[in-house]
């Protein structure tokens, strides 16, 4: 498995992990009409810093386990060659591309919610939303590119 | 328009090279092994660069490991 892989998978599952608890807080805030401004403001604090925090440290994670088992299947000291060369920076540009397409999208479909009489905080939720649904959408698309070449 | 693709003849240089595996060219070109997959599966074209590095690793004009011809039109 590459280098590119390896990060998008580990992105992939911190940013699914991290949409899966914002949904969890987010949606009975919403059903119970509870949508005060501090806890939405606090959850996104929340999401934006472990979205970090997760992905930094599962990606060192990831090359730890990944070089304890390269070094027990061949019983060498020689790390794992992780390099990103030139077909994985493209594969990353266009995952990036489809990311910054998405969350053009979601945030004026967010603004629009704002223009038809929805509350602020409901157009700030959307917008944390799309920002996680791009990443992960952003990611996927990687996979897609890899698969056909570039 | 008539599509042109790029067609390579790397499986054969590997094999006329004392059978190099594609991760020891991928080491001496300086990319990952899926890269050369993609290339030699002509999934991906190189860039200029990666194309004379290719040459270079088998001691080769260009020419003789990448060609450009009309799609379906394979030596």
């Amino acid at each position: 498995m590459s280098y590119r892989k390896i990060s998008i998978s580990v992105s992939l599952v911190s940013t699914l992990l991290i949409m899966g608890y914002y949904l969890l807080n987010l949606i009975p805030m919403f059903q119970q009409g509870d949508l005060i401004s501090e806890r939405v403001f606090r959850l996104a604090a929340i999401v934006i810093i472990a979205s970090i925090v997760l992905n930094i440290a599962g990606n060192i994670l990831a090359h730890i386990v990944i070089n304890i088992v390269h070094a027990i299947q061949t019983q060498s000291e020689k790390e794992v060659r992780m390099i990103e060369d030139e077909r994985d920076k493209l594969i990353g540009l266009k995952g990036t591309q489809v990311s910054y397409i998405v969350f053009s999208l979601g945030v004026l479909a967010s603004m629009l919610t704002f223009v038809f009489g929805q509350p602020g905080l409901v157009m700030f939720s959307l917008i944390i939303i799309f920002s996680l649904l791009a990443e992960i959408i952003g990611n996927l698309s990687q996979f897609y590119f890899d698969s056909q070449g570039s | 328009m008539q599509k042109h693709q790029v067609h390579n003849n790397i499986r054969k240089l590997r094999f006329n090279n004392g059978e190099m595996t594609q991760e020891q060219l991928a080491e001496k070109a300086g990319v990952t092994r899926q890269t050369i997959i993609a290339i030699e599966g002509g999934k991906y074209a190189p860039s200029l660069e990666l194309a004379f590095k290719i040459a270079l690793v088998f001691g080769v004009p260009l020419q003789d490991v990448f060609s450009y011809e009309l799609e379906g039109d394979e030596k």
